[in-house]
């Protein structure tokens, strides 16, 4: 009996020797190993979208919308907040006391790297997947618009930046910075590859509405162009979006910032946000955070940033002092204005001095679902690239390759929308640095608070003039300076700005 | 029946006896009560047929010895075996003396136990009576100011948090918690034992004991025993119970109402902005609220038991239960813990080669949580942070709200009242073994055992609005909710495990004393979490909260899942070779696998050796006064498989990254892996030798025991930051080294002089720890993000401690503008009054690149002492408890927020030239950031606590004998009656909140209480 026990003793502590490494084999049971996925059209779907999601982060871990950067750097807004304290790094900034070690634009940066990582994945992966090639040349077309966005978004703010094609092994991760000239050239390329097999905007199924479209490609190549100052490319690229019959400007500038106004006729390229998906202050998940930030304090429940200046609404009253441009109401709220179903603007109900507010991004109460949440996630999509800025460019475009009459046309028709009915903004007549000027002007009140203002400044080489007075210095401000994070995470391969 | 054996046996003693020339008669006493002893044993000193004798029930014995002058040798468990030379004598009463030495005891260490005075390791232990002797609410507790070298302190004050316990020093970036293991099963925490229920507790620290847990016990090993019965022990009945009142013991101080608005008033002024109207007049303010008293409460706490053991001759048994409350001094009833539990243990012997046994434990509890240990939205922050101006209730007696405060400072009693937060938890730790003996020298015992816990998680956000007018809802966002919603959560935990130990155990020759263990182990762990959220419901009755009971179940109901599991495969070997008992040996290997790493590096070895030489039992040693001395080295190596997730050593694709496409919003489905795989990741190695000395004077009156050790753990398991260009969190990595270096010293002394008993126990211990490398890019790691500073708070960097407190450094204020403009440039508006920093790189500008570590969170020492006395049936027992030089970071005040009341110091604020040189201006928008992270909020951590003081009476025998009582204990106890500290928070026992590298903030720590109360203690 006991020597029956001991030989199986025994075998039992032998034989388990050998199930140890099948013991320990343990698949992760939710998700799957990179590995063991991407083997159907659906995980290639589901891969483009996780891309798409990239472009949805805002606060992770601080903020960093556009507007931070496109507006409150230039003279269109002020910070705004409680105080100057709240978010201190952006006052710092915005007063062109700019510090290197900030979280904000390590939030930029490593919000721009995950994007170009997700679109990297879908580039990298999806190709052996067996599928049907049309949709796979979308999805791949998709990734790398949404690479380009993001590598434009960078190489505007940083200047140079580590050019990243690939999924990186641990290895890599150190590469130094690439001139912005090749970061450039890559995007060209990228979305020169992708125009050709992306849809145009009425191609697309209604339920893809929001999906990069061909006329997304074109028009932030012709972006690139313009920065570039390559103006024969940029005229002849816009024109291409014209003649493609997919845009019009919507006849209500007013209904653009609606609800009802997203994803309409003007609209090109739109970061797409949605309320009630359940976000939290981290995560707002499909919803931003951009409404909230930009609502009044006190009774509106926000928390007042973005505060246009009185110089932004001058230039409202800059061709008629009397007579106000007709978009200023739907640009800022002023004492009295009606905020949706939130009540009546009174300095005593925000609770602070403030005469002026943002409306682009307002929504009212009805419009988001609260859940639970004093602080809801708001459902306002991000209208990035607008039909209006495109013609705008065309306009400008147009000028500098010395076509004045395109270049008023295009003009003309923003003004003619903007004017409506009324005999408002007649049509511009002017010539030479005038029609330039009246060019600039339009930009700045049709795409006011849009996130525009601060990169055209610098694009059109304005910046000093306008910004000087604010702080602004030329050949240090015109780029903002590279995390000292990332500078130290890679030992010193990245190196820092000028100037800085 | 025992009594009949012990007749036939003495009988055939004496049958025996034939030869025996003297008969001596005596009686054997104790001198601890001066009572009979019953049932000593009694033999011969070298008698060739081994006669002797046994006490019978008055102590009496008679025996005849062979010559005048026999040794007799008396011996009984519990008492010290004496040997007395007859030496004529026909009576002879002898005293015995309780076995004052500790080295005799037997203490468990892992797979094993072993005589105290041969263990050649580092290792602590805490018995029953100690556990029992301050009412605690946690096991963990018991370990505090106990154990040399452990320290131990509170997250939060909050009834049913967790303590963070630290051996020997932070160990890793990682978690650093050490492994429990409960009656051999390792457990995941110990929220569900009930601390009575602990027979005794062995803490593991050098990594020769530990390394006999090899993967796992790298932070240390608690070993801890649950009370069973013993054999032939008559059944015993105990019950215990006390109920106490808790109350706050500190208050901060803050401004009152007219003080706040003399000062908000000068804010307003000094930022260019018109104060309210109401601040011009503030006399008429008066008091105003104290937020404080509004949120503090006393509160109840109590505790009954009831355990029931025994045993026969084959059989032991021992049953318990338990029932514990607790609510809390902030949010009573909402913070409230609920605790039942019960016990099984028993064990039978089948056969003689056969022993089967099993030990369950059941537990069931209730924690109401209110929101805690963070500065943005507890009761807490707020009521520190609110305007003492705010009434608690408007006049018709619903809550008031503030007309300065926005964002997070809401009414911090209305936050309480609508805090609807359950955990139910119920934990089922139960294990079935067989012994079976081979041969006399040759066992295998196997081990089945799980812990399973089911915890149900309700959280109801009902609405309210704490508006004047509902119509208007002119209440702002953080005074009302409008929408109420709920989520129900459930989590699934189950380890099971399977071990097979194999002992083989012999002395050859007399001399040569040798145990080996040869096990092998088996662990699968499990965790599942599931739960679903919904809003809008129709009844705002907390009672009436369920996900599917909405106007809209189908919009608004969302579920999530989550799984994941590990497993650990394990074989282990050690030796034990005492030679004459006084040169001792041991070694250790073990070879463990863990699925949380690839087939790269699964597997790794832990190794361990060490040694003992107890000199005094050398012949040479003469020194009387020194009776036992011990000399232990030893050297290991431990591992540690890291916390967090379960498949580091891979991506892992997971769905959620999702996005909105059509007109109808839908989200879609997106895909990706967000953190970076590492197929290369391995065992972190803790490499730790020990040097230690046991020392025994005076027969046991004081006992020392001294331990150095450097501990180095390398190759630590760590997220360390990669660069943002990678895309994805950063992956997993074998990177940084900590050393811990430190020194342990505990002392105990006993006396007893007639009816007067005391004893003196005390242990220190200093630990340093330094950072020797982060690893990759070197980048240091920053966190404990601080809302009021708008920065991280700590750095992990090397040539520093842990978590070192990171900013910038203060001098004085500026007393005019010729100051300001003279110093570095700070701020564009920064004006005399403000506080000057230290520009540390002389650049003429203070920006980042002027913070240092400012600040150690990290004791230079670590101390608890405590004293017994008994006089005639009283005994009071004193426990301190301390630590001494560790730097706590107070970030109690919302200073980003211009509106919070703040602390009265500021009433000595800079007004003019020469008016202050530490208490910067008030201004509402801070233009200098005078609230920037710096060493203006680090403050001395160092406490001396009065953990517990008891006074109690032991009835005496001849009353409660009366009705059958064996004992009656009657006591009165305090709790955190006194702390010695110079911190200004509520409270300086502030463990680790917010993750491993958040030592000492404070960002409103939930306070700890003063207790009173009574307790009693019966047992039949």
């Amino acid at each position: 009996m006991m020597k029956n026990i001991y030989i199986i003793l025994c075998c039992c502590l032998i034989t388990s020797w050998g199930c140890g490494d099948k013991f320990l084999d343990r698949d992760p049971l939710v998700g799957v190993t990179d590995a063991n996925y991407y083997n159907t059209a659906e995980d290639a779907v589901a891969a483009v979208n996780a891309a798409y999601a990239a472009l949805q982060f805002e606060r992770n871990p601080a903020g960093h919308f556009r507007w931070f950067w496109g507006d409150i750097m230039s003279d269109d807004s002020d910070k705004g907040g409680s105080g100057d304290n709240d978010v201190f790094e952006l006052f710092l900034l915005e007063t062109f006391q700019t510090p290197i070690n900030g979280v904000l634009l390590d939030s930029e940066w490593k919000a721009s790297y995950e994007g170009i990582y997700r679109a990297n994945v879908v580039l990298e992966k999806v190709p052996p997947i067996e599928m049907d090639e049309t949709l796979k040349n979308r999805i791949l077309s998709e990734a790398r618009f949404i690479r380009s966005y993001f590598y434009y978004n960078m190489v505007t703010i940083f200047g140079g930046v580590p050019l990243v094609d690939h999924i990186l092994a641990p290895s890599e991760y150190n590469i130094p910075r690439n001139s912005a000239d090749e970061i450039w050239d890559f995007i060209e390329e990228d979305l020169t590859t992708a125009i050709p097999n992306l849809p145009l905007k009425n191609e697309y199924a209604f339920s893809d509405m929001g999906r990069i479209t061909k006329g997304a490609a074109q028009s932030l190549l012709v972006k690139v162009y313009m920065w570039r100052q390559n103006w024969t490319q940029a005229k002849l690229m816009a024109e291409e979006v014209v003649a493609s019959g997919q845009y019009f400007l919507a006849p209500d500038f007013g209904s653009i910032y609606s609800m009802e106004g997203e994803n309409g006729p003007g609209s090109i390229f739109e970061i797409q946000f949605m309320t009630e998906s359940g976000g939290t202050w981290d995560n707002p998940n499909e919803g931003t955070l951009s409404n909230i930030f930009q609502r009044p304090r006190g009774q509106f429940d926000g928390f007042g940033f973005n505060l246009p200046t009185q110089d932004l609404i001058n230039a409202f009253f800059a061709e008629d002092p009397n007579n106000e441009d007709p978009r200023l109401r739907y640009t800022v709220f002023r004492e009295g204005d009606v905020l949706g179903d939130r009540g009546v603007f009174t300095k005593e109900a925000t609770g602070f001095p403030h005469e002026y507010y943002p409306r682009k991004f307002f929504n009212s109460k009805s419009e988001e679902a609260s859940f639970g949440d004093p602080a809801p996630n708001g459902g306002s999509n991000d209208r990035v690239i607008r039909y209006a800025d495109l013609l705008l460019m065309h306009a400008e475009a147009s000028y500098q390759t010395g076509d004045e009459s395109a270049a008023k046309n295009s003009l003309n028709m923003v003004r003619a929308r903007a004017r409506g009915n009324s005999s408002l903004l007649p049509d511009v007549t002017a010539s030479g640095q005038a029609l330039l000027d009246a060019i600039y002007h339009e930009r700045r009140v049709e795409l006011a608070l849009e996130g525009h203002r601060f990169f055209d400044l610098v694009r059109t080489g304005r910046a000093s003039a306008v910004l000087g007075p604010l702080g602004y210095v030329d050949g240090k401000h015109n780029l903002f300076p590279v995390p000292e994070s990332q500078i130290l995470a890679t030992n010193g391969a990245i190196t820092q700005n000028p100037g800085y | 029946m025992k009594f009949n054996l012990t007749l036939i046996l003495l009988f055939s003693i004496l049958a025996h006896s034939v030869f025996a020339q003297i008969t001596v008669t005596g009686i054997v006493t104790s001198s601890e009560d001066d009572e009979p002893v019953i049932g000593a044993t009694i033999e011969i000193k070298d008698a060739e047929n081994g006669e002797g004798t046994i006490t019978e029930f008055d102590g009496s014995f008679s025996l005849e010895v062979p010559k005048s002058d026999a040794v007799l040798i008396f011996s009984y468990l519990g008492l010290k075996t004496l040997e007395v030379n007859v030496a004529g004598r026909a009576e002879l009463d002898v005293v015995m003396f309780p076995e004052s030495s500790l080295l005799a005891e037997v203490v468990v260490v892992g797979y094993g136990t072993q005589k105290r005075s041969n263990i050649s390791g580092a290792v602590s232990v805490i018995k029953s009576d100690e556990i029992t002797e301050t009412p605690i609410l946690r096991t963990e507790q018991a370990l505090q100011g106990k154990a040399s070298g452990v320290l131990v302190s509170q997250n939060s004050g909050s009834p049913g948090s967790s303590l963070t316990v630290r051996v020997r020093g932070i160990g890793s970036i990682n978690g650093s918690d050490p492994l429990y293991i409960v009656d051999g099963i390792p457990v995941s925490n110990l929220d569900y034992l009930n601390p009575n229920d602990i027979e005794t507790m062995s803490i593991l620290k050098d990594a020769a004991s530990t390394a006999i847990y090899g993967s796992r016990g790298s932070n240390g090993v608690v070993l801890i025993t649950t009370k069973n019965g013993e054999k032939e022990q008559e059944g015993r009945i105990t019950y215990e119970g006390y109920f106490g009142i808790q109350s706050p013991w500190k208050k901060k101080h803050l401004l009152n109402a007219r003080e706040y608005a003399i000062i908000q008033k000068e804010a307003y002024i000094a930022a260019g902005q018109t104060p309210p109207l109401e601040f011009a007049n503030p006399d008429v303010f008066g008091e105003g609220t104290d937020w404080q008293d509004a949120i503090f409460e006393t509160a109840p706490i109590m505790s009954h038991q009831l355990g029931i053991s025994g045993g026969g001759s084959k059989t032991t048994y021992s049953v318990s239960g338990s029932y514990f409350l607790q609510d809390g001094i902030v949010g009573g009833d909402k913070a409230r813990f609920e605790r039942y539990t019960g016990r099984i243990n028993g064990q039978h012997d089948v056969k003689n080669w056969l022993t089967i046994g099993t030990n369950i434990g059941l537990s069931h509890f209730k924690r109401n949580a209110i929101p805690e240990n963070n500065e943005f939205s507890t009761p807490l922050i707020r009521a520190l942070n609110m305007d003492p101006i705010t009434p608690v209730r408007k006049f018709d007696g619903t809550y008031a709200y503030s007309l300065y405060a926005d964002t997070d400072i809401a009414n911090p009693v209305n936050q309480i009242e609508q805090t609807h937060d359950i955990w139910k938890s119920n934990t089922l730790l139960g294990s079935l073994f067989t012994d079976i003996k081979f041969m006399e020298n040759l066992s295998l015992k196997t081990i089945y055992s799980t812990e399973t816990t089911i915890a149900t998680q309700d959280l109801f956000f009902p609405r309210f609005d704490l508006s004047y007018d509902p119509i208007l809802s002119d209440a702002p966002a953080q005074e009302k909710r409008l929408e109420n919603s709920v989520i129900f959560n459930t989590y699934r935990w189950t380890t099971w495990q399977i071990e097979n130990i194999l002992t083989y155990q012999k002395t050859f020759k007399e001399k040569h004393a040798l145990t080996a263990v040869l096990a092998n182990t088996l662990i699968k762990r499990a965790h599942h979490v599931h739960g679903g959220a919904n809003s809008n419901l129709p009844s705002n009755d907390p009672d009436a909260a369920f996900i599917n009971n909405t106007i809209d179940p189908i919009e608004s109901m969302s579920t999530f899942e989550y799984a994941t599991e590990r497993a650990l495969f394990s074989y282990l070997g050690r030796i034990n070779y005492d030679l004459d008992d006084k040169y001792l040996f041991a070694a250790v290997l073990r070879y463990d696998g863990s699925s949380r790493f690839g087939p790269n590096n699964r597997f790794g070895y832990y190794p361990s050796i060490s040694t003992g030489w107890i000199i005094s039992r050398e012949n040479f040693w003469s020194i009387d006064a020194v009776s036992f001395l011990k000399l232990r080295m030893s050297w290991g190596i431990n591992g540690n498989d890291g916390a967090g997730d379960d498949y580091p050593y891979t991506a892992i694709v997971l769905p959620g990254q999702n996005y909105v496409f059509g007109p109808d919003e839908n989200i879609t489905s997106g895909s990706v892996a967000t953190v970076a795989g590492n197929p290369d990741i391995k065992w972190e190695a803790i490499i730790q030798p020990d040097v230690g000395l046991d020392i025994e004077l005076w027969d046991g009156k004081l006992n020392l025991t001294t331990d150095f050790y450097v501990k180095r753990t390398s190759g630590m398991l760590y997220e360390a930051p990669i660069p943002h260009t990678a895309g994805t969190a950063p992956p997993v990595q074998n990177v940084a080294t900590v050393r811990n270096r430190g020194w342990e010293l505990s002392a105990s002394y006993r006396e007893k002089e007639s009816d007067f008993k005391y004893s003196i126990g005390g242990n220190i211990a200093i630990v340093k720890n330094e950072v020797t490398s982060v690893g990759q890019g070197g980048e240091p790691v920053f966190s404990g993000y601080i809302q009021s500073g708008n920065s991280f708070a700590t750095i992990t960097d090397v040539g520093i401690p842990i978590a070192s407190f990171y900013g910038y450094v203060t001098d004085g204020l500026f007393q005019n503008q010729g100051e300001v403009e003279e110093h570095a440039f700070q701020s564009e508006n920064t004006a005399p009054g403000d506080i000057r920093f230290k520009d540390l790189n002389n650049d003429g500008v203070i920006n980042g690149e002027d913070r240092t570590v400012i600040g150690n969170p990290i004791p230079n020492f670590t101390y608890g002492a405590n004293i017994d006395m008994e006089y005639k049936g009283f005994d009071l027992s004193i426990f301190l408890q301390g630590v001494q030089g560790n730097d706590l970071y107070n970030g109690t005040v919302r200073y980003d927020f211009g509106y919070v009341n703040r602390p009265i110091s500021v009433l000595d604020r800079w007004t003019g030239e020469g008016t202050s040189f530490s208490e910067p201006r008030v201004n509402l928008s801070d233009p200098n950031q005078n609230a920037r992270i710096s060493d203006r909020f680090i403050e001395d951590g160092s406490y001396l606590r009065f953990k517990n003081v008891q006074l109690g009476y032991n009835l005496p025998k001849k009353w409660i004998e009366r009705v059958r009582l064996q004992k009656m204990r009657v006591y009165l106890s305090s709790q955190n009656l006194f702390t010695f500290t110079k911190y200004s928070g509520l409270d300086p026992e502030i463990g680790t909140v917010g993750g491993a590298l958040e030592i000492g903030l404070d960002r409103g720590f939930y306070p700890q209480s003063r207790t009173f109360l009574g307790g009693i203690q019966i047992s039949f």
